[in-house]
């Protein structure tokens, strides 16, 4: 995108622009089909805008203040389980791409891990975007086949009494874990018990704990 | 199964399962460019003008070899412009026109 250098009629308390490197071939086209779009009026440059600030308002605390709830109030976590979408509506999180979401709760003998085996597809109204390792072959090709030593690889090892469950995603439907609630947390209220639950605990592949204990 | 025989039943995307590398748990912050091509594909969507499975189904047609050699939102732009066209959308030459002014302003 083409940059131009603002009028310098302020005090400089800001660090100095780096002069743009010259954009490649495909941001080239990315500006142009999006130029071209909202010349022909097919959208408009505003919303690319918005989105970008959805998209920026969409982090892993969300999904993380979901399920301190539901380990909290029984209730929510029901109907949580039950319709993953409405549940996180009724906390005012918006499905923006009009995605359904499925639940998928970790137990004492269950552990369940979602993946997309296609392409990318991710819980991201609750979530953000996913990352990197999440897009790429290994995972993908491996998660469906060989998901114990998949988990291994992150550091996870699940016991072989413990039944792993795989979730492959497609464009309509998408899947959170709800990981186990951490031994100990007996008297965490709900913002401490959010801190706990990262990105990876919500794709499964990786425990929630108490912060600095290894299990 | 011969070599063929999984070039017909294997699409490109299509890799559950395969063999492949041990993960690497690898990230990176979105380039600008990528941001916006990511916000485009969700107002291509909320548009109707094109959808999560005819983008996934784009990409695909992109055939292996550049689906393996672009990155993530090189696949998506080029797979955009290639389903604009088919949709009659965009022709090549608005296109290549808008590439060369694009180009022109910048530095």
């Amino acid at each position: 995108m083409s940059q131009t250098l603002h009028d310098h009629d302020h005090a400089h308390d800001h660090p100095a622009i780096e002069q743009a490197a010259r954009p490649g071939y495909y941001e080239m086209l990315e500006t142009a089909v999006r130029e071209l779009l909202v010349e022909k009026k097919l959208i408009a440059a505003d919303e690319i805008r918005r989105q970008i600030e959805v998209l920026d308002s969409r982090t892993p605390a969300l999904g993380a203040r979901i399920v301190a709830r539901a380990w909290v109030d029984p209730d929510f976590r029901a109907r949580l389980l039950a319709d993953g979408r409405a549940a996180c509506e009724e906390c005012g999180i918006s499905f923006y791409d009009d995605t359904s979401l499925i639940v998928v709760e970790n137990t004492d003998k269950i552990h369940n891990l979602i993946v997309c085996t296609l392409c990318s597809c991710y819980p991201r109204p609750v979530l953000g975007l996913p990352p990197d390792w999440y897009k790429l072959k290994p995972y993908r090709a491996r998660a469906v086949s060989d998901p114990r030593a998949v988990l291994a690889e992150f550091g996870t090892i699940i016991p072989d009494n413990i039944e792993v469950r795989v979730h492959d995603s497609t464009a309509m439907v998408r899947y959170l874990v709800l990981p186990k609630r951490p031994e100990g947390t007996e008297n965490y209220a709900e913002e401490q018990l959010a801190a706990l639950v990262t990105r990876d605990t919500m794709i499964g592949v990786a425990p929630a704990q108490i912060q600095g204990s290894a299990s | 199964m011969t070599d063929t025989e999984n070039l017909v039943t294997r699409l490109p995307n299509d890799i559950g399962g395969l063999p492949a590398d041990r993960i690497e748990i690898v990230d990176h912050e979105l380039e600008a460019w990528e941001k916006r091509c990511h916000a485009l594909a969700d107002v291509l969507d909320f548009q109707k003008i094109i959808n999560t499975e005819e983008k996934r189904c784009g990409v695909e047609a992109l055939g292996a070899e550049m689906v393996g050699k672009l990155s993530y939102y090189e696949r998506w732009i080029v797979a955009f412009a290639n389903i604009l066209f088919r949709k009659q959308i965009l022709t090549p030459t608005e296109l290549a026109l808008k590439m060369a002014e694009v180009e022109a302003r910048c530095p």
